[in-house]
């Protein structure tokens, strides 16, 4: 008897809460990352995040045995913190839980903040995120630990100083989803530079992650990204910008949090979402667009026409983050692709209407797809493709069979020519 | 209910550890703070995934398989194979309050109907752990009802490390699969043995197979690179076992010696010396006049024949000085393949190294004047590296950004390994991949230009 319900997610397509919140934290300059949790925890995520950003990823434990699991992990996570100030010296410690220290129900805020109290610790800051892997996805940690972090400089004396202190430099927030590649970052803040605005990326996965062999050698901590002065001063920023269909719960708390206006897009991908966006940034900075740019627009437009043959009656298997498949199906859907199936970790109503099948689930779902032309996914669905030899484009997270995706990037004009071009190719190929 | 980890894992008659700090539990503590290697379910997961015809069922919230599967390089002869799969109940928080066993029962039953898998493995993690979930009873009662073997694997990573899970894997083998079946008559030649803890990493097993088969041994069974449930259930009928690179395994060994009366000896394929030594072991380990003189011609040979195409590259790398920084048999066995070579261990990692093994490295090293590591913190690391001023570090893929990053040469000798550097081939690829590495270019090119423009 067949049985109807699954209940397994086989090939899963979600990673955890957990991982989120470390891979926010990368984003931060001289950080370190203390998972809360027994010592797989942070060995697991270690292994998949050097494989997939190709770097050294500063993750450690507070390697909880059994005796922490069950009468409580105190001492486990504040030996943890004492001893990464110790041996590594970092301006930031970034804390995510795990389901096993959750579970037990311990407040581990109120440990964190004790542990502060009794030991004044000035130099680093400490930041914790909860992120229970039984709750949430990748998305949901990332925003909880960039929540996390803008109250912690919100605190009322900084607000206070801001509002006395002149504002000196024409710097904006901008706030960044977790699917950008570390060139998605770098792009984005070139374009920003452009308008004479100071862009303050939060976080910055661009300058931490994107492989670039620093004068200093081998460091233990992240070797750049976003700094601690620059979080000091983010109330100083003239205003905000949002990116990420992920992080659109979180508007009004950064709008809140920072006492800024807040422009909010849920991708920053295609030929119209692109214009919103330097149309936005040319009214505030009051500059025009630049030229570079303008070329740019007409340059996509011209690969748009160019690659769009390729597609005609070909189907299309999308099994991303939701921020990527909103991204990848915009793109998509301008140049009229047929956009089969659309499998992600979270169900969206915004973007359903893409799809001739949205669903939520695991990388399993394209097992009922073996006739598409492409399918668009990780490198964990590297394996359907091989078995239906359906071409793959490599996209979202984990990317750990090929190299060089770092250097890829998917927004803006130039981005939607890469990911039309890309899939022309592939799709000629198959 | 398994919360802690057996006493009995803790007590190992075969392990020189054994009692030395028997209330500090020796070969199971980490510090806070630093970073560790995996947990007991890596280490499970690691020893039972290669099986081909099984199911690996992580019984956890998404964290633990969702995080990090599909990234073992083992190799299989079989294309249709669950190797590729990872499968999980992802425990949420309604299974976390009103209880998930339900939702794994069911899960496993639609697996199965799907795949037709052989055997069914449930690892149990932290979470249900803590929450007390009857995982033996609820495996117990699916393999009733499913007809296969359905194994508890008790592997929550909070009761230990990579180590331990090895353990667990073990005794998961012994418990439920090993003795279930016997093997075809066809099956058997006149000198049988098993190869415990080879995993196949880039068909590494392949290369041994064939230079033991050349010498006339048939290996029966693989426990569990390349392997099937059927040819594990029948492994107690080799006539000897063989412990390859994992000291944890060496529990499964012994525990097979008593119950099956099979014995067992340690044996490394890596380097020419290694893998000479491993052969003519087994073989006198056997005790066969014919095999042992067979066994030794096709040695001769072999070394001869390697000797040859490893001899431009040994004539490069004589004198040139390496740093080893592994764990377990590779820290001494390694050493002699890189003594293989004519190269100079400066030092070598003995964190995961037993008293035995330390031993040897000291046999090896004629001089004496190895430097054993026992911290393998970075900064220590590119320390000696420097002051030694070594031409090539061999680490595992965790240490391969701090030497890349400080532009001293590497490669990558576990298991994110781009050849197999086992048996005889094994040497060759070895051989030829440091000599290129070392010969490089590139490191000079950067070293000049790492002054800022």
């Amino acid at each position: 008897m067949m049985n109807p319900i699954k209940n397994m997610e086989i090939n899963p397509l979600q990673a955890s809460s957990s991982l989120g919140a470390a891979m926010f934290f990368l984003g931060i300059n001289n950080a370190v990352v203390l998972m809360h949790g027994a010592v797989g925890c942070a060995s697991f995520d270690k292994v998949t995040l050097t494989k997939h950003f190709r770097e050294n990823i500063p993750i450690v434990t507070t390697a909880l045995n059994e005796y922490g699991a069950i009468l409580g992990g105190t001492d486990f996570l504040t030996s943890g913190i004492k001893n990464i100030y110790e041996k590594m010296k970092p301006d930031f410690i970034g804390i995510a839980s795990s389901g096993l220290t959750e579970t037990s129900g311990e407040d581990i805020a109120c440990i964190i903040r004790d542990f502060k109290e009794k030991q004044d610790l000035p130099f680093s800051k400490i930041i914790y995120a909860g992120t229970p892997d039984y709750k949430g996805s990748l998305e949901d940690g990332y925003m909880k630990a960039m929540l996390a972090l803008l109250e912690d400089f919100s605190g009322k004396e900084t607000y206070k100083t801001f509002k006395k202190s002149k504002k000196l430099t024409k710097s904006i927030n901008v706030f960044c989803p977790v699917s950008f590649t570390p060139q998605d970052f770098l792009e984005l803040r070139e374009a920003v530079g452009y308008f004479d605005l100071k862009p303050v990326m939060i976080p910055d996965l661009g300058l931490s992650l994107d492989g670039h062999l620093d004068e200093r050698g081998y460091l233990q901590t992240t070797a750049d990204g976003l700094g601690i002065k620059d979080m000091e001063n983010i109330h100083n920023s003239e205003f905000n910008i949002v990116i990420g269909l992920s992080l659109g719960n979180a508007v009004k708390s950064i709008s809140e949090l920072t006492g800024l206006a807040t422009y909010y897009f849920p991708n920053v991908c295609g030929l119209k979402n692109s214009d919103k966006l330097f149309n936005l940034l040319s009214e505030l900075s009051g500059k025009e667009i630049p030229e570079k740019y303008k070329r740019q627009r007409r340059q996509l437009m011209d690969a748009y026409l160019d690659t769009h043959f390729y597609f005609l009656g070909k189907d299309i298997a999308l099994a991303l983050g939701i921020d990527l498949l909103d991204s990848f199906s915009m793109i998509y859907s301008e140049m009229g692709a047929n956009l089969k199936i659309g499998i992600s970790t979270k169900f969206s109503d915004d973007i359903k209407y893409r799809f001739l099948n949205f669903c939520e689930g695991d990388l399993d779902l394209l097992d009922n797809y073996r006739n598409v032309d492409l399918i668009v996914s990780n490198s964990n669905a590297g394996f359907y493709a091989k078995d239906f030899r359906i071409p793959l484009l490599r996209a979202g997270f984990p990317l750990i069979d090929e190299i060089g995706h770092g250097y890829k990037h998917y927004i803006l004009y130039r981005g939607a020519v890469n990911l039309a071009v890309e899939s022309a190719n592939l799709l000629n190929k198959g | 209910m398994h919360i802690t980890a057996k006493e009995e894992y803790f007590d190992e008659p075969a392990c020189e550890h054994n009692g030395v700090a028997k209330d500090k539990k020796a070969c199971k503590t980490a510090t806070p703070g630093s970073s560790t290697g995996g947990c007991a379910l890596d280490g499970a997961y690691i020893v039972l995934s290669p099986i081909k015809d099984a199911l690996n069922i992580v019984h956890a919230p998404i964290n633990c398989l969702g995080n990090s599967y599909n990234q073992r390089t083992s190799e299989t002869t079989q294309r249709e194979n669950y190797y590729m799969y990872g499968f999980t109940t992802a425990i949420n928080e309604n299974d976390l309050i009103f209880g998930s066993e339900d939702k794994l029962r069911q899960g496993v039953i639609y697996v199965f109907n799907r795949f037709k898998p052989k055997a069914v493995f449930i690892y149990n993690t932290c979470v249900p752990a803590l929450t007390g979930e009857d995982i033996e009873g609820v495996s117990k009662e699916l393999a009733a009802k499913l007809k296969i073997p359905v194994v508890p694997v008790f592997s929550q990573g909070f009761s230990g490390n990579k180590n331990l899970g090895n353990k667990i894997a073990g005794d998961a083998l012994f418990t439920h699969i090993i003795g279930r079946k016997e093997p075809e008559i066809d099956l058997l030649s006149d000198y049988n043995i098993n190869l415990i803890g080879e995993y196949n990493i880039r068909g590494e097993l392949f290369l041994i197979k064939k230079a033991l088969k050349q010498a006339g041994i048939n290996v029966l069974s693989t426990i569990t690179g390349d392997s099937t449930i059927e040819e594990i259930m029948y492994s107690h009928k080799a006539g000897l076992n063989v412990v390859v690179c994992s000291k944890a395994l060496i529990y499964l060994a012994r525990k097979m010696k008593e119950k099956y009366g099979l014995p067992y000896i340690e044996g490394s394929f890596f380097g020419l010396t290694s893998t000479n030594k491993a052969i003519m072991d087994i073989v006198n380990s056997i005790g066969d006049y014919e095999l042992t003189c067979s066994a030794k011609k096709y040695i001769k040979i072999r070394t001869r024949n390697t000797e040859e195409n490893i001899y431009e590259y040994k004539r490069f790398l004589t004198g040139k000085k390496a740093l080893l920084y592994t764990g377990g048999v590779k820290s001494w066995s390694l050493v002699s393949a890189l003594n293989d070579l004519g190269m100079k261990v400066i030092a070598t990692g003995v964190k995961k190294s037993t008293e035995e093994d330390k031993l040897r490295i000291k046999e090896i090293d004629g001089n004496g004047n190895i430097i054993m590591l026992d911290n393998g913190n970075p900064v220590n690391l590119i320390k000696i590296a420097r002051e030694e001023q070594v031409d090539i570090i061999l680490a595992g893929g965790r240490n391969q950004y701090t030497a890349i990053k400080s532009l001293i040469p590497f490669l990558d000798v576990n298991q994110e390994r781009f050849n197999p550097y086992t048996s005889y081939e094994g040497m060759e690829f070895l051989a030829k991949q440091i000599y290129f590495e070392i010969k490089n270019p590139l490191f000079k090119l950067l070293k000049e230009s790492n002054i800022n423009l």
